[in-house]
């Protein structure tokens, strides 16, 4: 098939995660299909400022064709918008400026979908939230499959949405809480649809410590991989760990945060913050670690759970996101908690019976084995898109 | 270990012990005598969560019964106006919005952050009126069924 992929931003150095599940996603096709991606050519999603060139280049098998964006964010502006449609009752055409002020504004990628589309057999879009999408999906409908990453955050709740969610042909879903999600926003029944989540490779077990000792990282330790950020729950998480610390007499386990910071992390002996890590401390990290914490009260689909979990960690989540939650459960494989007693009870739990760590941890993996292997993945992407070709209106 | 562990009893067994110090130290602070009986408590923590969990806006009575939303709604979207006429008035418009509020956007900020958690305290608050008031309904209609029964006068208990 002829594919093309819309998402706002693409490259292996764009570290948001819907690009990088479309990124994937695309180089796993490219065996089987003729993948194009269209995109900006903007790196940051804040000021979508151009930084890369604008034309055709190749990702491996991937041709990427890049459109200049026209109109950086405002960010006060988008920020007054924000307030006044998310307060509720914005009529439509404010509820629509705001996808068009959320950007990234590239009317030569929509101009291209209205000449062209027709010549894709699908058009896949990346994030309903982005401009790309919400208005590049009417163009294109009869063929486009949406990958909305939809969270429970405000823009959910836009009225605007139900009329657009009824457009799509077809959806491919990160996991069944975000089907249910988009489904009770939409106001028709959804078309044809798949849960698929993302493809991991199997990791081999180590037990090599030695990058480890050279950053100075404490034998016992729980993770927090990504993003330092309230938007991520980690002002939450800092607080609960600092109760914790404060609740045990020995120096037992230390909180590691590995992840660029965007918020002030307190002074602590037991909090180790080390911004940005490569990917071999990253694995490092993963694969020693007595479990990883996820805080985030919005997701589609935690990848770090999932990486975690690929290296048999448990996790302690936030169970005030549905999202972590179901990924929890159905994998048996980490502790949920509501509030900080419950986060301390966790901690404790995991660090007095390690035989059950460890054993909650496997389940983990053994859940990564039989949903997020990429053979998997890409099976239930190629059944889906298969179906939506054969009954395309 | 061969068997597989259970999270969801574990999470049950870890909240019942939360559940359990919470309920001491709100006795020791002097809460409703009714809160020594541990079940009760556990009902009591049960109907509270089912509300925090599904206290959906578009799902509750009392929002409609307050009446027009601009008499009682928090609001947490400024917004720029001015009473003059349309030329001076677009130039004040514009004062405030590009002059005066890059100044004091921090505060505006802390102000509408502090003004969402309240709107999110009110919606929970109403799920919970909301699950109580249908609960005591309920017990009301229950008992209205049974009082011949019982020798509870359904007048008696419509005139409470």
């Amino acid at each position: 098939m002829k594919l093309a992929f819309v998402v706002q931003r693409y490259g292996a150095e764009i570290a948001g995660g819907s690009e990088a599940h479309c990124r994937a996603i695309a180089h796993q096709l490219a065996a089987g299909h003729e993948i194009t991606v269209l995109t900006s050519c903007a790196s940051d999603y804040v000021s979508w400022r151009n930084t890369y060139a604008a034309g055709e280049q190749r990702d491996g098998a991937v041709r990427v064709c890049r459109f200049r964006v026209q109109q950086t964010r405002d960010l006060h502006a988008f920020a007054d918008l924000s307030d006044e449609v998310f307060d509720g009752a914005a009529p439509r055409d404010r509820q629509e400026e705001w996808f068009r002020a959320n950007g990234p504004d590239v009317p030569e990628l929509l101009d291209h979908l209205r000449q062209r589309g027709a010549t894709y057999d699908l058009v896949l879009f990346w994030t309903y939230r982005y401009a790309p999408s919400f208005f590049g999906v009417p163009i294109v409908r009869d063929r486009a499959v949406l990958v909305p990453t939809a969270e429970e955050d405000r823009a959910i709740d836009l009225d605007i949405l139900a009329e657009f969610f009824a457009l799509p042909a077809a959806y491919l879903f990160l996991t069944p809480e975000e089907q249910t999600l988009v489904a009770s926003r939409a106001a028709s029944p959804l078309g044809p649809s798949a849960v698929i989540g993302m493809g991991l490779e199997p990791t081999a077990p180590t037990a090599d410590r030695s990058l480890l000792q050279s950053h100075g990282i404490a034998r016992d330790y729980v993770l927090y991989l990504g993003r330092v950020d309230r938007n991520k729950g980690c002002h939450t998480l800092l607080d609960h760990f600092q109760a914790y610390a404060g609740s045990v007499a020995s120096d037992d386990v230390t909180l590691v945060l590995a992840g660029p910071a965007t918020m002030r992390i307190p002074e602590h002996p037991r909090i180790r913050a080390l911004g940005y890590v490569a990917d071999d401390l990253r694995r490092a990290l993963l694969a020693h670690a007595r479990a990883l914490i996820v805080p985030s009260p919005y997701e589609s689909l935690s990848i770090a759970l999932l990486e975690g979990w690929n290296y048999g960690v448990p996790a302690i989540v936030n169970a005030r996101c549905a999202v972590l939650q179901g990924q929890v459960r159905r994998a048996n494989g980490g502790l949920p908690y509501r509030s900080g007693e419950e986060f301390c009870e966790a901690m404790a739990y995991f660090q007095s019976h390690d035989a059950e760590r460890r054993a909650i941890g496997e389940q983990g993996r053994a859940y990564v084995d039989r949903e997020y292997r990429w053979p998997m993945v890409t099976q239930r992407v190629e059944r889906l898109l298969g179906e939506v070709k054969r009954t395309k209106r | 270990m061969a068997s597989e562990i259970s999270v969801d009893a574990v999470t049950a067994e870890l909240r019942e012990r939360v559940r359990a110090r919470l309920r001491q130290r709100l006795t020791l602070h002097h809460a409703s005598p009714a809160f020594e009986d541990p079940e009760l408590f556990s009902d009591v923590e049960r109907l509270l969560q089912t509300s925090i969990n599904e206290g959906d806006g578009n799902a509750l009575l009392l929002p409609d019964l307050l009446g027009d939303p601009d008499t009682w709604r928090v609001q947490t979207v400024l917004h720029y106006q001015s009473h003059r006429s349309t030329g001076a008035g677009a130039i004040v418009v514009f004062f405030k919005r590009r002059v005066i509020m890059p100044f004091v956007r921090w505060l505006f900020e802390y102000s509408r952050d502090n003004f969402e958690r309240q709107r999110r305290v009110n919606q929970v608050l109403f799920a919970c009126i909301q699950e109580l008031a249908i609960e005591n309904a309920a017990l009301r209609k229950q008992m209205r069924q049974e009082s011949p029964e019982s020798g509870v006068r359904p007048e008696a208990l419509d005139a409470r």
